[in-house]
């Protein structure tokens, strides 16, 4: 069964990763993750902002890096690609946290919260579990009429 | 009508005051001067309601008669503005806004003390509560932010509303928004005082069960108003952003689903009572944070029609003032760390009361799914918090502000809130207490065999998740709706299946009674079915298609199986606006389809362009187009089409979703008893459980 599952992860993680590489995928995907810097607050493939005074000239420049950066390997170019927007529009720019240095903290805080509260609930969990097998063991057994009862107050309230 | 405003405001405050400290010390007295002093206390807070009410109705009164001498009317309405626009500017601003809060908090406060038999004791405690968040609105309209300011010059017109809130649907929204924000200090205030009076057992929980789940509900509407709000007039194609306004909107609304999941703990089992406290109380004050990040600005907002410096009324300030040579450190508290410590002080000399009766049995069981359930809407809540707050703390650490922005919460959100739906799918097959893997397996078999098969199915059918990341989540998001669809059926038919042996009946007529047994728990069903039909319809976005041409008669614009052919363009004129338009026949697959006329304008008031879209909404997806403006070189419209698949699912769910919430709150059919056979009657018309002997007979 184990086998099974490990298996099954592997198929699902070559099934995602086998994602398209190309040349437009990127430019989209790069696109929607830089802002238009004219203020009108829209992303940079999405500014429908007529006569617009930069983004024209920012799309040509994510154009050319996207093409300059297309023969290397997949390692970090697409983050220089950021990097070169920020380097020229401002930090702002981009509205992604870089995955470097202390940005980084954005994307590891969320799931480092929802880790931290798993492990609390199992740790909790556990002594409860604990303690309620403690009481079980020590204390006679119940009176059968008082959990009768229960047990009709149990049916009677079910959300 | 701006003096009796700010009389209104001035006795508002003088009574909420009163209500408070009257309310404080016939709390500590339990003579019967504090009998009286309580009464005086309600009394007063009922006043309070009428006082605030003047002040609104004045506001409005003065903008509809185009009194510019006031500068908050001046900023936010024109003569040309349409009457409904003008009512609206009352919440247009950072001053009416303010005053508009005040004004429902104490109409929340005068339901409650006028219905004050439902418990006379926590009620005035609770009542206690809310005048003390009152006095902090109160004094903010009074002295920060009033809305009576008076210009020191005459204007013959105004500055006019925004054009972007000239829409019919944000004559709504932000009431909706603001009962949704304003009503979970009823629920906290309760908590508090239930808490303050070592009140026994869950009554406060029955009591503002409906205050709660009407007030998530118009947090709901409010956000998704806001939504399509977003969707018909921002013309971005989108009704979702991210920006952090709508996240400040989002918190609350997360955390109080997990306060109205995790009460049904305390209920039945009388578990998670300390954890539900704190609920309510993180609940009210991520409610407060939102309305600070709506009004203060302290992060870039497109909702800017509302920035200013009243942030430290909220959070407080610290620093240093004085000379360069001799600084002195200064700081204070704002409301937010007040309402912390009141919450901290009277847990920590109260906790005792919170002990739980029961403890968890099994890790598969309901109360172990509801503990899950808690945990990632938590989850979900801290990661927007954390997305939203992190430009401060970069500014603060780096010395810059960053931008976060849609694609980091994409990333982080989608799979934390598919996880959430798959939990919703799971829960309802699990049983209190304790269920057997093998129940477990029987229940699920069915779900999980639906599931497996329309993931198979929508392979066939062309989806590909492994085309990009966007395509394996839409995926997904429809293999996990199948499951949760499925186990809210089989929910449905299993309980109609007993009833209809019983009642001798046919399965939906069962079904029908079944839900009239127990309201809370199918309606809460319908709500899931809602949710699932929004991720259904969210789930479409990852096939949207959008493409922009200039446009001159006759010329041709293909996106998707849609063609459009440019057949008329038009100006208008009038004192609100000055208009173009484009009139373009729509083809699908080559056949005539509809006529579509998107719109631009500009307001004359503000010179502020706006977009008026053209959506063609069918349950498969939506045409939408754009005028976006005009061609430099040629004077052509330059129009923009998005094909967005399944969006009219989103709106169709907030409605059962909406419907299912409405189903929750009417109270259970009254239902005739049998006795039990296991019990035997005793004298006094009562029963007795059997003995085991008597059982064995």
């Amino acid at each position: 069964m184990k086998r099974k599952f490990q298996l099954l992860v592997v198929c699902a993680t070559v099934v995602v990763l086998m994602g398209a590489d190309n040349h437009s995928a990127r430019y989209e995907n790069l696109g929607s993750k830089i802002m238009c810097s004219c203020g009108c607050g829209q992303m940079l493939l999405k500014c429908n902002h007529v006569g617009c005074p930069n983004s024209a000239k920012m799309l040509k420049q994510l154009k050319a890096q996207v093409d300059e950066t297309a023969d290397r390997g997949t390692g970090d170019r697409d983050e220089d690609v950021l990097n070169f927007f920020r380097r020229e529009w401002g930090m702002t720019v981009v509205v992604e946290p870089s995955q470097h240095g202390f940005e980084l903290l954005a994307w590891i805080l969320p799931f480092a919260g929802l880790g931290t509260g798993l492990c609390l609930m199992v740790l909790v969990v556990r002594k409860w579990r604990f303690q309620s097998s403690e009481i079980n063991s020590t204390n006679v057994a119940l009176d059968p009429h008082f959990e009768a009862l229960r047990e009709i107050a149990r049916r009677d309230t079910e959300l | 009508m701006p003096l009796l405003g700010s009389f209104c405001l001035l006795l508002a405050l003088a009574l909420t005051a009163y209500c408070f400290v009257a309310g404080v010390v016939a709390a500590r007295r339990k003579d019967d001067v504090g009998f009286s002093l309580a009464e005086t206390a309600r009394r007063a807070g009922i006043a309070s309601f009428l006082a605030v009410t003047g002040a609104a109705v004045a506001l409005v009164w003065a903008v509809l008669q185009n009194d510019f001498s006031v500068a908050y009317i001046l900023h936010h309405s024109n003569r040309a503005l349409p009457t409904p626009y003008k009512v609206a500017a009352l919440w247009s601003g950072q001053e009416g806004s303010l005053l508009f809060w005040s004004w429902l908090l104490s109409a929340y406060g005068f339901v409650l003390r006028v219905r004050r038999k439902a418990d006379q004791e926590l009620i005035a405690i609770a009542s206690m509560v809310l005048a003390g968040i009152q006095i902090f609105f109160l004094a903010l309209v009074n002295f920060v932010a009033n809305p009576f300011g008076i210009m020191d010059r005459l204007v013959t017109d105004g500055n006019g509303l925004n054009p972007l809130l000239q829409y019919p649907e944000m004559v709504i929204h932000p009431p909706m928004l603001y009962l949704g924000y304003v009503g979970f200090s009823v629920p906290f205030a309760f908590a508090l005082a239930a808490l303050i009076t070592h009140y026994p057992g869950e009554k406060w929980l029955r009591i503002t069960r409906r205050w709660t789940m009407v007030t998530w509900l118009f947090l709901t509407c409010g956000i998704f108003l806001g939504a399509h709000w977003a969707y018909a007039v921002l013309g971005w194609g989108g009704y979702w952003g991210w920006d952090p306004v709508e996240n400040a909107s989002l918190l609350p609304w997360l955390s109080g689903t997990a306060f109205l999941h995790s009460v049904m703990m305390q209920e039945k089992r009388g578990m998670m009572k300390v954890w539900n406290v704190w609920l309510i109380f993180t609940t009210f004050m991520l409610s407060i944070f939102g309305t600070l990040l709506t009004r203060s600005g302290i992060v870039q907002s497109v909702h800017s029609f509302a920035r200013s410096s009243i942030g430290a009324w909220f959070v407080g300030d610290c620093g240093w003032w004085g000379t360069k040579a001799h600084p002195l450190p200064y700081g204070y508290p704002g409301f937010l760390e007040i309402a912390f410590a009141a919450c901290l002080w009277f847990y920590l000399k109260n906790r005792k009361q919170l002990a739980p009766e029961n403890k968890l049995e099994s890790l598969i069981s309901r109360e172990s799914s509801f503990l899950f359930n808690n945990l990632v809407l938590l989850a979900a809540c801290f990661a927007v918090l954390c997305g939203t707050l992190f430009p401060i703390l970069s500014e603060w650490v780096r010395g810059y502000k960053i931008t976060v922005g849609a694609p980091f919460f994409n990333k982080v959100m989608i799979p934390i809130g598919l996880f959430l739906i798959f939990l919703t799918g799971i829960g309802p097959l699990l049983a209190w207490r304790k269920t057997s893997v093998g129940s477990l397996w029987k229940n699920f078999a069915v779900p999980a065999g639906l599931a497996m098969a329309t993931a198979t199915i929508l392979l066939f059918a062309g989806i590909k998740p492994w085309a990009d990341m966007a395509h394996f989540y839409s995926w997904l998001a429809f293999v996990v709706s199948t499951l949760v669809l499925a186990t809210i059926s089989s929910e449905f038919i299993r309980g109609g299946r007993v009833l209809r042996a019983k009642l001798q009946t046919n399965l939906l007529v069962a079904m029908g009674h079944l839900m009239r047994r127990n309201m809370r728990r199918y309606g809460g069903y319908v709500v899931h079915f809602g949710v699932v039909l929004i991720v259904i319809g969210i789930a479409g976005q990852a096939f949207n298609l959008d493409k922009e041409q200039t446009m001159g008669k006759g010329d041709t614009l293909q996106v998707g199986r849609y063609t459009l052919v440019g057949q008329e363009y038009s100006q208008d004129d009038n004192p609100n606006y000055a208009s173009q338009a484009a009139l373009l026949d729509v083809y699908k697959d080559g056949k005539f389809l509809t006529r579509l006329n998107p719109e631009t304008r500009v307001f004359k008031a503000s010179g502020q362009p706006d977009h008026i879209v053209a959506n063609h909404s069918t349950l498969q997806e939506d045409l939408y187009l754009i005028y976006e403006g005009n061609d430099p070189d040629t004077g052509h419209p330059i129009i923009k089409a998005f094909v967005n698949p399944l969006v009219a699912w989103v709106w169709i769910g907030v409605i059962v979703v909406i419907f299912g919430t409405g189903l929750a709150l009417v109270p259970n059919a009254a239902q005739v008893r049998s006795p039990d056979p296991r019990l035997v009657a005793v004298p006094g018309n009562e029963y007795r459980p059997m003995t085991p002997a008597e059982a064995a007979k």
